[in-house]
């Protein structure tokens, strides 16, 4: 199992103010930290016009990420495909895979925010369609390892019939991760992409190292604070029972319940339950001190990493 | 008048960045770069992360996006490059005015940008714009060609240019940001200094 980290999203929140120069400046610092550890991949995550300057152009700064590193990959978790042409991605990923020598993962999605689709003119009732007609378009023009953000089983069957891999958000119970990653598999193995290896899945799981109970509370309270973005965001996941805008208490709970935070022994334990290729650490939250963010990069990479090698050599 | 690289035609990725990094050690103003549509600011992103000094100017299909995407696209790298990226933008004018204006702050469409550039505002030019030449190294003409630019009162000019980089920033640089440049010295630091 490959250990990554995530989302880097370059905000300058309201608990977290920072300048953005700052935050481009320290996504390299931190991509160039998570190599020197040992960590498989940083991963990045989009949104556009919101206040807090969260990510618009991935591709740009995974260049940047990748132009700093050697070994690391880099991937976007997720790209909102019906936001941008096709066509411009797909040379953009082109781009970065040859100059990266394949580390670089593109991961898309649909989107949910009805702002992002009226400012690029486009009708987001539309989404479906343009997300099929934007990986139609990807799938012909390039070779870089691809990924679907999915929240739902019809959104993971239609990566399975694909052939594509799946990108799990972070905030999923168990059962809702397995279901969706049974759906994926057998709308795979039902394709004509089926074969010996199935498409990777990947997992967001939200994630610390701690020592103690002061600090397993203190990191479930960055936990549920980072989800405050997602509601000033307006997400509101169907099938899962996750409704940042509507319940926002019952929403944090359930985030809280599904987070992963404990020592490094706990938590490979409780990662061991999950038949997945890659798990994404969720450590990228505005709250915790840079200190906190850097402890916690450098303990991944010595501590968890080959405890996970040990559950890939497993299975 | 400052002197911008123009490396556009530079396919390889590995000598792309190689030259971009010789003209920042060297003191060159600015480069100019470009890909394929959608690629030229993830180009553009990698240069500006293994660079300091160097000014980019990303030359940008302006008709093969959104002007809100590009003027994101561009903000980002100016933030990556701390304030040291300009857009070249083909295509629609209406287009590059949005861009323009997006990329000062200002609303466009009930949008602002987010996040905004680093620069206060990032210069978006027309291709014609900018005038471009093709100089050869050692050649006595390129002189006359700097001096007839610089004294047309042109803030830019683009070269093209095969020779050593270290003769562009000896030879051209300084002429071209100055009336009265003292060709005698960049001479005699031929003499004590020859450029491989």
């Amino acid at each position: 199992m490959d250990m990554g980290i995530g989302l880097w999203c370059l905000q300058s929140t309201t608990t977290s103010p920072r300048s953005f120069e700052q935050a481009y400046r320290e996504l390299i610092d931190d991509a160039r930290l998570a190599e020197s550890n040992g960590i498989h991949s940083l991963w990045l995550s989009e949104h556009h016009a919101y206040y807090d300057g969260y990510c618009p152009a991935l591709l740009p700064a995974a260049s940047a990420a990748l132009a700093a590193t050697n070994r690391l990959q880099i991937g976007t978790g997720v790209l909102l495909l019906p936001l941008h042409e096709a066509d411009r991605i797909a040379n953009a990923a082109n781009l970065l895979d040859a100059q990266s020598q394949g580390r670089f993962h593109l991961g898309v999605g649909m989107g949910y925010r009805p702002i992002e689709f009226a400012i690029k003119d486009r009708n987001i009732n539309e989404r479906l369609r343009l997300m099929n007609s934007g990986l139609d378009v990807l799938q012909t023009e390039i070779n870089t390892p691809t990924w679907v953000g999915v929240s739902s089983e019809k959104a993971a069957q239609r990566a399975g019939r694909r052939g594509l891999g799946l990108f799990i958000s972070g905030a999923f119970s168990r059962d809702v991760v397995n279901s969706l990653i049974a759906a994926h598999r057998m709308a795979w193995e039902h394709s004509d992409f089926a074969g010996e290896v199935p498409p990777p899945v990947g997992l967001l799981r939200n994630l610390w190292i701690v020592d103690t109970e002061a600090e397993r509370r203190q990191a479930l309270e960055w936990v549920r604070s980072s989800y405050l973005v997602y509601a000033g965001l307006g997400w509101g996941v169907d099938n899962t029972g996750v409704d940042f805008v509507g319940e926002i208490e019952a929403s944090m709970d359930e985030v809280e319940r599904s987070a992963t935070v404990g020592s490094a022994e706990e938590i490979a334990e409780e990662l061991d339950g999950y038949d997945v290729d890659l798990v994404v650490c969720r450590i990228g939250y505005d709250q915790p001190p840079r200190t906190a963010l850097t402890e916690v990069i450098e303990r991944i990479g010595r501590e968890l990493v080959p405890l996970a090698k040990e559950l890939g050599g497993q299975r | 008048m400052r002197l911008l690289l123009d490396l556009r035609e530079v396919a390889n990725h590995a000598e792309l960045r190689r030259l971009a990094s010789e003209a920042d050690d060297h003191g060159i103003w600015g480069i100019v770069v470009t890909a394929a549509p959608g690629a030229e600011c993830t180009e553009a992103a990698a240069i500006a992360a293994t660079t300091n000094n160097v000014s980019i100017l990303i030359d940008i299909d302006g008709d093969a996006a959104h002007p809100t995407t590009l003027a994101e696209e561009i903000a980002v790298v100016d933030q990556i490059s701390h304030r040291r990226t300009m857009a070249l933008l083909r295509g629609l004018a209406t287009h590059r005015s949005k861009v323009a204006a997006l990329l000062s702050g200002l609303p466009v469409d009930g949008l602002i940008l987010a996040p905004p550039p680093a620069q206060a505002s990032i210069p978006v030019y027309a291709p014609e714009d900018i005038p471009a030449v093709s100089l050869v190294d050692g050649s006595k003409g390129n002189a006359v060609i700097v001096d007839q630019h610089r004294d047309s009162n042109t803030p830019f000019l683009i070269i093209s240019w095969t020779g050593p980089i270290k003769g562009l920033a000896r030879h051209l640089v300084g002429r071209a940001s100055s009336i009265d440049f003292p060709q005698m010295i960049a001479d005699l630091a031929d003499q004590i200094d020859p450029i491989e």
